[in-house]
């Protein structure tokens, strides 16, 4: 059986920040409908790699497609450096939904306008059919009683799930997660972990980078471990968090590890 | 003793006095504020030139008192130009061209105080830079930038005085000029400073006003 084309696929990507070289040389594909997600030391350069995916940050070498088509592909003579024309950066970017660290939605706008904003702003759609479809995607986030309220009157676990609904009311084809849970309070982290395992099991492409080990082991069907801006691994969760190769991985994941230990019987006898 | 018929037998002198000051204070504001948008904006494009139009722009005439920049209007870019500015044109064009200095820099600082966060999300939904400036940035922007803008523009009032020097019969070369033939600069000068004060007290008020509201919806 032929094997379909990777919905996303990163080659030899390369990112620099002035003279300092951040991601060198990273390899990745993702099929549809996979969950992956980045582990890697502070530093490590897993914002950036995600970031690069929609172009948020400029590589420097490399090629990215969504969908088989580029959204960056190098080319020397380009000013930014990237062959691929801006009004085409600008539509792909929207088939990628991005959740931020710090939610990062838009003060001056209620819970549903923020949801509106892009399908209305970005692809000119029907008032009326997107305000439903917002409507419905908020009530799926468990928000129907929190519409019309604007950002600062709801707590950060709700914020980030109106964060969510509005990038997938974008319609993407991959979703993009930078730590969504790191800026909340301890008893807000749950709710924004179901949100995404309810996503995740609707079949959306994603990629999230985390520090939650317990969540990538939930949610994961591989987990990548990027190292000094390289992937040092790259394999399902049992094998990277369980039994992992890489000396600094070993580390990295051994707090993880004790409290693992006493559910590794259970998790081989499955 | 304090002679209030002064005032009131010269009364028409000052309300035009008073009606010119308005008048240059308005459309000074009015193209101080155009003047301002477009210097701001023009140093938030990204492009390096452009920037450095806007920069010297602004240092130029946040740097040059009005006073000076008005008499050079008048009396000597005639003489490097070879043609004539007419009182109006040197008072407009001196106030407008400085308030727009201070405008830009209201802008230019509102749209950076805003967080980075806000451009990765819209550019992330896929906006172009115009989308974002619009339909994000900039309105928050503006309600930070309301109560700065209100006072810059209090100070504009003020600064019209300074027109009197160029001879533009604004309030206060009406109150020099009634002060000239009835040697009574106390009354004068005094009412000067009151109708200033009627004028801006409540325009003061109106401002911190806003300011609070600006607050409350941040
Ligand atoms: N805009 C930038 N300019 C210069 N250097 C940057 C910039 N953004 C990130 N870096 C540097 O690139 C490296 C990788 O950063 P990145 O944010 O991708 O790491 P990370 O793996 O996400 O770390 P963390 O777990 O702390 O979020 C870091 O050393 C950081 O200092
Ligand atoms: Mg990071």
């Amino acid at each position: 059986m032929m094997k379909s084309d990777p919905l996303l696929k990163i080659e030899g990507l390369r990112l620099k920040f002035g003279q300092r070289e951040v991601l060198k040389g990273v390899d990745l594909s993702v099929e549809k409908g996979e969950v992956v997600v980045l582990i890697g030391a502070s530093g490590s350069g897993k914002t950036s790699l995600l970031r690069c995916i929609n172009l948020l940050n400029m590589p420097s070498a490399g090629r990215i497609t969504i969908g088989g088509e580029a959204i960056y592909e190098l080319d020397p003579s380009a000013r930014d450096g990237n062959g691929v024309p801006a009004k085409t950066v600008n539509r792909i970017r929207s088939q990628t939904g991005m959740v931020f660290q710090q939610f990062n939605l838009f003060p001056h706008m209620t819970a549903l306008e923020n949801v509106m904003e892009g399908p209305v702003t970005v692809k000119k759609a029907d008032h009326g059919a997107t305000r439903k479809e917002a409507l419905d995607l908020l009530s799926q986030m468990g928000l129907e009683e929190h519409v019309g309220k604007y950002p600062r009157q709801l707590s950060g676990g709700q914020q980030q799930r109106v964060a969510i609904a509005r990038a997938c009311a974008m319609h993407p084809q991959v979703m993009l997660f930078d730590e969504p849970t790191s800026a909340l309070d301890p008893e807000l982290v749950g709710e924004v972990m179901k949100a995404m395992v309810d996503l995740a099991r609707t079949g959306m492409t994603m990629v999230i980078v985390t520090h939650e080990l317990g969540f990538a082991f939930e949610i994961a069907d591989r987990v990548i471990f990027l190292d000094l801006g390289t992937i040092a691994e790259d394999g399902p969760p049992k094998e990277v968090l369980l039994r992992p190769t890489h000396p600094r991985l070993k580390s990295f994941v051994g707090r993880f590890h004790e409290t693992a230990d006493l559910l590794r019987p259970f998790l081989e006898g499955g | 003793m304090f002679d209030i018929s002064v005032i009131l037998q010269n009364w028409p002198l000052f309300w035009n006095g008073l009606l010119v000051t308005l008048f240059y204070s308005a459309i000074s504001i009015g193209a101080g504020l155009v003047i301002g948008l477009i210097i701001g904006l023009i140093q938030l494009t990204g492009s390096r030139t452009l920037t450095v139009v806007g920069r010297v722009y602004v240092e130029i005439f946040r740097n040059i008192p009005l006073l000076v920049i008005l008499l050079w209007i008048y009396y000597a870019f005639p003489i490097f130009a070879g043609l004539a500015v007419t009182k109006f044109w040197a008072g407009f064009a001196g106030l407008s061209l400085y308030a727009g200095a201070f405008y830009a820099e209201i802008l230019r600082a509102g749209v950076q105080s805003i967080d980075r966060g806000q451009t990765d999300a819209s550019t992330a939904l896929g906006m172009t830079y115009g989308q974002r400036m619009r339909r994000v940035i900039l309105p928050q922007a503006f309600r930070r930038m309301i109560p700065p803008l209100a006072g810059q523009s209090i100070i504009q009032i003020k600064n019209t005085t300074l027109m009197s020097m160029i001879t533009v019969p604004d309030l206060l070369y009406q109150a020099s000029y009634v002060s000239s033939f009835t040697y009574r600069p106390m009354e004068v000068y005094t009412m000067v400073g009151v109708m200033f004060l009627v004028l801006l007290v409540p325009l003061t008020f109106l401002s911190r006003k806003l300011e609070t509201i600006s607050e409350r919806v941040k």
